[in-house]
């Protein structure tokens, strides 16, 4: 597992370290969705320099995508001093739509580009070699102590930027600093990471960050912090779960969001709101199993799967023994065909000798086994909708009415009480 | 009745084939099947391909023009299978015959992954596509061909037939020469980036043992890799074999965990014979460098 994962994971903490840093910038500016703007020009320079004929590895497809990122820098720090005209965002809109199109349109004339710029969008954090992580640690570092030593400077045009033009401030100089060392760490990140990663790294950590504390040293603690934990669990997960790593580490930023989110959506609600909200979604659970009873029903199969009785009390006699019977069937082929690939692996990477007969008769049992799995599946499945018929009206119903009466009673009791106190 | 109606079209239909002898319009949804089908019909036929061969064929965006050309042609010839899913999208229109050219080859990898019960390295529903990669399917492949355009222009049976016969006894010769060429590296196994090479390696006496990016577009989960390497490094695989537009990030970590070779091969091109001769030598060329 450490062999695998140790370099992505040291990947992670060189993007946390930088990427919390400008997302507390970037979320003061309100410009939240400047990297990706910034990163699809970077890919619209790379496609040209495709079309230039160089690799899409080549440095001088790195220069390519980052002269060009430098450019949308320079838009984007042009433009602020138009924001009451026109607001930044539209602009970071229009950039990113317009630069996607333009790279569609010249990839068109170079086919064999297509796949590469789709594959950098998607990036590949799992195979990232130790050099590349080296080189972006360097990188960063230098970028990251140009930023210590015009702090001051940075945060105050970020943060309050009347302030700092009434104090004589150049403000397009110091968002050009800004925007044009950004437009170099998003170049360079989205290479290793791809979009969708950079993006949950810039953003993610300093938004919870701040929801949690203010003051602008304790945020970048706490977001450092939960980057560096969210990318652990995240790799975790890819390990444990069998997921493809980027996009497990982005939904573990996610979770983390919806979790925070939950918590602080619970801390605002009642009692009594929060038992409306149960009694309604009870009601409505009810109401569609007693319309619709044949739809997919996720929280009973989750329910069934867990208390296997709420399902068969609604079979005959005969019916639940044949359930028995499939699920039983289920689990041995499960095992034994699981046994059978493991052998089929062995021969075919040549750790087993086995004639080439043999084999074949393997291959074919394996495949009319799955087959047969796959009609006990569909066996257990009308089944489970013959239950479902009949859990329409006596589990539906019931659902349906005590949902429906309390929530009534809940709502109306509530106002009554309500208009008493008052 | 009817045949008094087929005499009809036939008179309506016979003066401006005599007149003017126009070529016949074909298209070919990949460039391996415009070369195939150009062997075939030579100067009798004009014929343009909707994917060019550095694309991922599963994933091509046509263009007005390439639909213009579609509506005017007389054949479409396209590989089937699950091969081209943007085909579908496309109106045919209803004059243009359609030649499937799957039909007539033996395919592999058919079982159907029905319930996605398990996680499996396998993501064409009728069997793998990549049929053409195997030389002596193109012996069928043109003889479907041969007769489509015989039935669309029968007074030119003859030239067709000739120039099938003479396109299969030069690739008959190509493939032994192949065969012996590769003949020293029998049974050597090797891993593929993308599914594409079962027919090849197959037609060669090569073995595949495994995938590495089995969804393509979805990168290997790390247990997956880690299981590779293990089973790479135990077997020994002397050759990693990847696709122009495979991920060069994954090929590189392949190559560097295991001392695979990698070499790329291409899965189309526009002459079918020098697109064999290519891959074979590229293939020895790496198969020598990994040693024995």
């Amino acid at each position: 597992m450490t062999e695998l994962l140790l370099w992505p994971f040291v990947a992670g903490l060189v993007l946390t370290a930088v990427h919390a840093w400008f997302g507390l910038h970037v979320l003061a500016r309100g410009v939240v969705f400047v990297d990706l703007s910034l990163a699809q020009v970077a890919a619209l320079g790379l496609t040209v320099a495709i079309l230039a004929g160089h690799g899409v590895q080549s440095e001088a497809g790195y220069w390519y995508a980052l002269a060009f990122a430098l450019g949308g820098a320079v838009l984007f720090a042009l433009v602020r001093a138009f924001e009451r005209s026109i607001q930044q965002e539209a602009v970071i809109g229009i950039v990113y739509a317009v630069s996607a199109s333009l790279g569609v349109l010249v990839l068109d004339r170079a086919p064999q580009g297509a796949e590469h710029v789709k594959q950098l969008l998607i990036g590949s954090i799992l195979t990232v070699t130790p050099e590349e992580v080296a080189l972006l640690g360097a990188l960063y570092a230098c970028i990251g102590l140009v930023h210590a030593a015009f702090r001051r400077g940075l945060v105050e045009v970020s943060f309050d930027p009347q302030q700092a033009a009434a104090r004589g401030r150049r403000v397009f100089v110091w968002d050009m600093v800004f925007y044009g060392s950004f437009a170099l760490v998003v170049t360079s990140s989205v290479r290793i990471a791809g979009v969708l990663l950079v993006f949950a790294y810039l953003i993610v950590p300093a938004a919870l960050a701040g929801l949690f504390t203010s003051g602008l040293g304790r945020r970048l603690l706490l977001a450092w912090t939960l980057g560096a934990s969210l990318t652990a669990a995240g790799l975790y997960a890819s390990w444990e779960w069998d997921l493809p790593t980027g996009p497990a580490i982005v939904s573990a930023f996610g979770a983390a969001t919806a979790l925070v989110g939950l918590g602080f959506a619970l801390r605002r609600l009642s009692v009594r709101a929060l038992g409306k909200v149960m009694l309604a979604a009870t009601a409505l659970a009810g109401l569609l199993l007693v319309a619709f009873p044949r739809m997919d029903q996720p929280w009973l199969d989750a329910l069934e799967s867990i208390a296997p009785p709420v399902q068969t009390v609604f079979l005959t006699e005969h019916e639940r023994a044949t359930r028995a019977d499939m699920l039983e069937s289920i689990g041995r082929a499960a095992a034994e065909l699981a046994r059978l690939r493991e052998l089929e692996q062995d021969v075919r990477w040549g750790r087993r000798e086995m004639d080439a007969e043999k084999a074949e008769r393997m291959r074919q049992y394996i495949a009319g086994r799955s087959e047969i799995s796959a009609g006990e599946q569909l066996v257990l499945r009308s089944l489970r909708d013959k239950a479902r018929g009949r859990q329409r009206l006596m589990l539906g119903l019931p659902l349906l009415l005590v949902g429906a009466a309390g929530f009534y009673l809940v709502s109306v009791k509530g106002a009554r009480g309500a208009r008493r106190q008052g | 009745m009817l045949r008094a109606l087929f005499l009809a079209l036939a008179l309506a239909a016979a003066p401006g084939q005599v007149l003017s002898q126009p070529k016949l319009r074909v298209v070919a949804t990949s460039a391996d099947l415009k070369s195939l089908a150009e062997a075939v019909g030579g100067a009798r036929i004009e014929v343009e391909n909707l994917a060019a061969p550095e694309q991922d064929p599963h994933a091509v965006e046509v263009k007005p023009a390439q639909v213009a050309r579609l509506r005017g042609a007389a054949l479409l010839i396209r590989v089937g299978l699950d091969h081209e899913p943007w085909l579908s999208k496309l109106k045919l229109p209803p004059g243009v015959v359609v030649l499937n050219a799957s039909q007539n080859v033996r395919l592999i990898q058919t079982q159907t992954p029905r319930l996605r019960v398990e996680r499996r390295a396998h993501v064409h529903a009728y069997g793998n596509t990549h049929y053409w990669l195997d030389p002596a399917n193109a012996v069928s492949i043109t003889a479907a061909v041969r007769d489509a355009l015989t039935k669309l222009s029968p007074q030119d049976a003859r030239f067709f037939e000739a120039n099938r016969d003479a396109f299969v006894d030069a690739l008959t010769r190509k493939i032994e020469d192949w065969k012996k060429a590769l003949a020293p590296f029998r049974g050597a196994k090797m891993v593929v980036v993308h599914d594409s090479w079962s027919y090849f390696a197959e037609a060669f006496g090569l073995q595949v043992v495994a995938a590495a990016e089995p969804h393509p577009g979805v990168p290997p989960s790390p247990a997956e890799l880690a299981a590779l390497f293990q089973r790479m490094r135990e077997a020994g695989v002397k050759v990693v074999i990847s696709d122009p537009h495979s991920n060069p990030s994954l090929v590189r970590q392949i190559a560097a965990r295991t001392r695979a070779h990698p070499v790329t091969l291409s899965s189309s091109g526009h002459d079918y014979i020098r697109l064999f001769d290519d891959n074979v030598s590229r293939l020895i060329a790496a198969l020598k460098q990994a040693g024995p």
